[in-house]
């Protein structure tokens, strides 16, 4: 919302410029940026056109010449308005216009131009932006423009929080600032009650099942419509709005002006003066004031003439029954609508208006008499109306103030603060809240008072109860910084001990200060008795203004108080009150397992969880769709981590990098049903290798990063990180040709991998290379397994012996069967059999050859070689007989 | 004796500097670090003088002989190093080529808060991305129909069940299920429907607090979220709270932190006392109990501490960003 400041000192008066102003503001609640603040424009002056010729170089542009009091200086103007005699706004060179924007010397078409002639744009007045802007010609050149503009068009822009409808308006605003500012807060426009001559009165009919709590309407005869004077003019123009013509003028200025949206019907348009508010019916159609024409639901509220419909309440007028150049009687309506209603109503139809901001947010009931004599008042000033009816009040709120309780306890209890009572109670007589004290039972000790008393002091000292009251009072001071650490040390010390010196030393050091913030008054804690009658606090009941329907708590008060004290002004606490806890993070052991492929060479990747629905269905499981997504491409939200891995190597191959190796951890969605609890919503993690795992170097070749690279991976991360075994376990799947289901000795299902086949990633688009190979990790066993509790085993001492077996076998055996079979030959004695290297040739046809080497080891004794030999010569007899194969020649 | 000292040093040095052997060097030793060598001298006639200059002198002296000695060990260093190795292998190479691998920005910013904060006694919470309604909106204060459903533009799967806005819905699911004291962080994915461009995108990470006690007040949230931006951004963070609104605490404030490069403040997290509505919402006494809640923007708090300017490079993941963390 855009505030002037010249509007603000309708009703309060300050000194404060707009960038203090806002700073002002933001530290009460209401974050402000400044819009225009002509006390910080240097170098604008007035400045008079000598003489503005054609540009000889350019149609549209004029060579002026610009007086600015001392000397004159040439300007190259593009705007059609600029004239000979012109009293204008003169930005010199080195000046610096709002947004940052410096003027400097510059070439336009030839002719150098030193300096520029404003509008109002760029001076942050208006968007008017057509010509320049021209002033009283009574001016003086080389007068400061900051004397003339500053005061008619400072301004600040204020985002309202949808809690504080009470200050979306000058005078909401302005009541703010003359409370922070001690100041009177003023009634620049009466509501004085005008009696009319006329008997006739406006029939008011309010619809039974509520809506409109209040209407107030009536009738204004004999007006003029014309022009608006220059006051009214001024003031819309310094919130940036265009004037329109009187009438329309005063609606406008009076919802900026004290917030309460109010309606003008032309009376003449309305088939009888009769006000009937009601539902519409479902389908009927409306014409609105904004030209657009509205179809409307059956709890859309209305206001009907009891034929037609010339209002949708609290949003917006009807387009048939508006004023206009030739209306001469109007009715007011000054109401009060449900805020629930207005914002259904104004949601439905996607309408917003200023009046259904004010009214959804929760409007004034009680405003709405002021409003409409406000309205008459001006009426009669500006277009020489005349009150024409007697005023109807339909009223059906209950208008009994609110009253909320607020005791002193918790409000210190809810800050860890002590906001002396004084201060409460001013805190809340400036917002016009009206406090009466309650349940007053102890008489709380001034501080100062106290210690400037030294028998007082001398029986303080005596009495421990009021030890606690010395250390705080120490504390505060040594975090105000009044005293050092040491001497608050030393202070604490002869407290303890009731050192009468220490109590005047602090006296003194109390006197020296009356900052504000000192705690005043200490209300003494007996020890040993918990509740204490005659230890009760101060209580207030707290009268709201109809104006604060947001005020409906004690809590809500004690931000009031907050917010006016200063949230600056809480000495923060560190004494963390809450008791000691473990700090659990059950995804812990995740983070070890990203730190640990991360420190191995793979990137973490954070994709989007929305997706496109078309891409997703063909990973074949059923997606959950967004209502109301913004775009297509992201419509449905992901099934698997390896949609986003995929669109992840594909953006990467396409900017020059191959080689990728990628993991995710995120959500994954699944649709299993139409309730909430249908839906599985999964802790999922993927890998995604492709390309080289280490690049070519002069080292060694690269090594491919594919299926076995991930393979040793699962073994490592299991085997190692987790202790637990594993196997590989073949299964079919949907888009990978080649996939493993990795399972533990329990069968339990504890990740997979595979190489997605070849067509799935042109039917995806997939710019790749090489294999491209996924391994997910079932994240909950994950951090099942995942303890840190290792059980060590002894480390047998004897030594380890080493021995080869070269065997040729057919190509079609599979490897996982021959290790296996070799180790039953002696589990005890066969630590590990390992394929080391595996040969095929043209001469070998279907055969290969492959290499094993054997680990034997016997935890109780070393070795003889014999115990050795005598096993592999079996080895070799049962691989020779299972396997058909044979021995290769050494 | 100032003089016999400094011809020592100054000719002991040009001497050194001209050894082109290990023979010349050994040479240099014997005259100036021998038996009877030149600092031998020194020493001899260091004996000769008076009780008022010895302690002078002796601690003149011994100053040289350790330089003396030192210089001449790099010196000897050098010549073995020079000559002993005979390994003609070229370690000029680069070393072997390891693929580098990259924890996410979003994800080191947020295990640094996760760490703050657990060291100060923080739990850590996780919940649901799709949630109800109520979960989302109503328990946290929030009515259908109230204007502060306009401050969060929401993703629906359907008219009761929406994409979480906020962490905040884990708020209520742990007020639901545990009783006060609570001391949690929440952590995880929000969705918000935006228009995707460079400072704002229809997801992003949030980083909630809730501590819920008889006594935590205003000035210990203070003390908390000091404590954090301190340890956060340094030490010397100068920090301000502002008055603010959200539905679900009161009093709310905003936190800006002065940002010295900008010079502006940038508001970097949400707080406020638990608003006494939200904790009758999950069954708690509020006359007994208060406490306070804060929430802050992972992709904020991460552009702001590696000027990051377009928010899209997080979920990009262009291999040339991610391996700059």
């Amino acid at each position: 919302m855009k505030v002037s400041l010249p509007w603000l000192k309708r009703f309060v008066n300050f000194k404060q410029s707009a960038s203090e102003l806002a700073d002002l503001l933001t530290m009460l609640g209401f974050e402000s940026e400044v819009v225009t603040d002509f006390s910080v424009l240097k170098n604008i002056v007035v400045g008079e056109v000598e003489s503005a010729k054609k540009h000889p170089n350019a149609d549209k542009l004029k060579f002026c010449i610009v007086n600015d009091g001392k000397m004159t200086h040439e300007v190259v103007c593009g705007a059609p308005n600029v004239a000979t005699g012109q009293k204008i706004v003169f930005a010199k060179v080195g000046a610096v216009l709002p947004g940052n924007f410096k003027i400097g010397k510059a070439k336009i078409r030839g002719i150098e131009s030193n300096g520029m002639i404003c509008s109002e744009r760029e001076l942050g007045i208006s968007e008017e932006h057509d010509g320049i802007m021209v002033l009283n010609p009574g001016l003086k050149n080389g007068t400061n423009v900051a004397d003339i503009l500053g005061p008619m068009y400072d301004a600040i822009d204020i985002d309202i929080t949808p809690d504080k409808a009470f200050a979306l308006s000058h005078r909401g605003i302005a009541r703010e600032l003359a409370a922070k500012l001690n100041k009177k807060l003023k009634s620049p426009l009466n509501a004085k009650r005008v009696i009319p001559d006329s008997k006739e009165k406006v029939k008011v009919v309010l619809d039974k099942k509520g809506g409109c709590p209040r209407y107030v309407a009536g009738i204004v005869n004999n007006v003029k419509v014309g022009p608006s004077p220059q006051w009214l003019t001024d003031y819309l123009k310094s919130v940036g709005q265009k004037s329109i013509n009187n009438l329309v003028d005063i609606s406008n200025f009076m919802l900026l002006e004290i917030g309460h949206p109010t309606h003008i019907f032309d009376l003449d348009k309305l088939s009888e003066p009769t006000i009937e508010v009601k539902w519409a019916k479902k389908g009927e159609k409306f014409a609105a004031l904004d030209e657009e024409s509205y179809i409307l639901d059956s709890d859309h509220l209305v206001i009907t003439d009891s034929v037609n419909t010339v209002a949708l309440a609290g949003i917006i007028g009807g387009k048939d029954s508006a004023v206009s150049d030739t209306t001469t009687n109007v009715l007011i309506e000054s109401a009060y609508f449900d805020p629930i209603v207005v914002r259904k109503g104004s949601k439905k139809l996607n309408l917003l208006s200023e009046a259904s901001r004010r009214f959804e947010r929760g409007a004034d009931p009680d405003a709405t008499l002021d409003a409409f004599y406000m309205i008459v008042r001006l009426m009669e000033e500006v277009a020489g109306g005349e009150l024409g009816s007697i005023v109807t009040d339909q009223c059906t709120f209950d208008l009994k103030p609110r009253k909320i309780t607020l005791s002193h306890r918790k409000l210190s209890k809810y800050t860890g603060f002590n906001i002396p009572n004084k201060k409460v109670e001013h805190i809340l007589s400036g917002l016009q809240i009206d406090c009466q004290t309650r349940g007053e039972s102890v008489i709380p000790m001034n501080v100062v008072e106290i210690l400037s008393n030294s028998n007082k002091l001398e029986s303080m000292r005596i009495r421990t109860e009021f030890r606690p009251f010395m250390r705080n009072i120490v504390d505060h001071l040594q975090v105000i910084g009044e005293i050092t650490r040491k001497n608050a040390s030393s202070y604490r010390r002869d407290i303890r001990f009731g050192s009468k010196e220490t109590l005047s030393e602090l006296a003194k050091v109390l006197k020296k200060n009356h900052s504000d913030s000192l705690p005043k008054e200490f209300i003494p804690k007996i020890a040993g008795k918990k509740t204490n009658k005659s230890v009760d606090t101060q209580k207030w009941i707290c009268t709201i203004p109809s104006f604060r329907g947001d005020l409906v708590n004690e809590a809500d008060l004690i931000e009031e108080i907050l917010r006016c004290y200063g949230y600056d002004n809480i000495v923060p606490s560190y004494s963390f009150s809450s008791q000691m806890q473990y700090a659990e993070d059950e995804e812990r052991p995740l983070s070890h397992l990203k730190k640990y492929l991360s420190s191995i060479g793979f990137q973490q990747c954070y994709n989007n969880s929305l997706e496109e629905r078309d891409s997703i269905a063909k990973f074949g499981v059923e997606s959950l769709s967004v209502m109301n997504p913004s775009s297509d491409r992201m419509n449905v939200l992901r099934t698997s981590l390896h949609q986003g891995l995929l669109k992840t190597l594909d953006f990467n191959y396409k900017n020059g990098t191959q080689d990728i190796l990628i993991y995710e951890q995120g959500t994954v969605f699944e649709k299993k049903g139409d309730t909430l609890d249908d839906i599985e919503q999964k802790n999922a993690f993927s890998c995604l290798v492709h390309g080289d795992f280490a690049e070519p170097n002069v080292h060694f070749s690269p090594i491919e990063g594919n299926f076995f690279l991930l393979k040793g991976l699962a073994e490592n991360i299991f085997n190692n990180l987790l202790k637990i075994k594993i196997k590989f376990i073949k299964e079919s799947h949907s888009y990978c040709g080649t996939f493993y289901n990795i399972v533990d000795s329990q069968k339990n299902l504890v990740g997979s991998l595979g190489i997605i086949n070849e067509e799935f990633l042109k039917e995806m688009d997939i710019l790749h290379r090489t294999d491209v190979c996924i391994m997910d990790i079932n994240t909950e066993n994950f951090k099942e397994c995942f303890n840190y509790n290792i059980k060590t085993e002894d480390i047998v001492l004897y030594p380890i012996v080493n021995r080869d077996l070269n065997f040729i076998m057919d190509n079609s055996i599979e490897l996982a069967q021959v290790c296996p079979t070799i180790k039953n030959v002696n589990q005890s004695l066969l630590k590990e059999v390992v394929p080391v290297d595996v040969f095929e040739s043209k001469e070998l046809k279907d055969e290969k050859s492959v290499l094993f080497k054997l680990y034997f080891q016997n935890p109780k004794k070393t070795l003889e070689d014999n115990e050795v030999n005598s096993i592999i010569a079996e080895i070799i007899d049962i691989v020779l007989k299972k396997f058909n194969a044979k021995l290769r020649d050494q | 004796m100032d003089k016999a000292i400094n011809k020592v040093k100054t000719s002991f040095h040009s001497e050194l500097e001209s050894c082109k052997t290990s023979e010349n060097l050994e040479q240099l030793r014997i005259k100036y670090l021998g038996r009877k060598g030149q600092l031998t001298d020194l020493f001899n006639q260091f004996g000769a003088l008076s009780n008022k200059e010895k302690p002078k002198y002796g601690k003149t002296l011994n100053i040289l002989k350790s330089d003396l000695t030192a210089s001449y060990n790099n010196k000897l260093a050098t010549f073995n190093s020079d000559q002993g190795s005979d390994d003609k292998r070229d370690f000029s190479l680069p070393g072997y080529a390891l693929p580098k691998g990259n924890i996410h920005p979003l994800e080191h910013v947020t295990d640094e808060i996760k760490s703050i904060f657990q060291s100060i006694g923080f739990s850590v919470a996780y919940g649901p991305e799709i949630d109800d309604d109520y979960h989302n909106f109503e328990a946290l204060n929030v009515p259908k129909h109230h204007p502060a459903r306009d401050m969060q533009d929401t993703f629906f799967i359907d008219s009761d069940v929406v994409l979480r806005t906020h962490t905040s819905n884990v708020q209520i699911h742990l007020m639901e299920n545990q009783d006060p004291p609570l001391r949690h962080i929440c952590c995880g994915r929000v969705f918000r429907n935006e228009a995707v461009s460079y400072k704002s995108f229809c997801l992003f990470h949030q980083v909630e607090g809730l501590v819920i006690n008889e006594s935590s007040s205003f000035a210990e949230m203070k003390g908390t979220l000091e404590y954090f931006a301190k340890e956060m951004f340094g030490k010397d963070t100068k920090m301000r709270f502002r008055p603010s609104y959200f539905p679900f605490t009161e009093p709310s404030a905003e936190v800006d932190i002065w940002n010295d490069k900008l010079n502006q403040w940038m508001e970097i997290l949400g707080c406020g006392m638990v608003n006494p509505n939200v904790l009758e919402n999950v069954g708690y006494d509020s006359e007994k109990y208060q406490g306070f809640a804060f929430g802050m923007g992972i992709e904020r708090i991460a552009m702001i501490k590696y000027g990051i300017r377009d928010i899209r490079l997080f979920y990009q993941n262009d291999k040339r960003f991610l391996e700059q963390f």
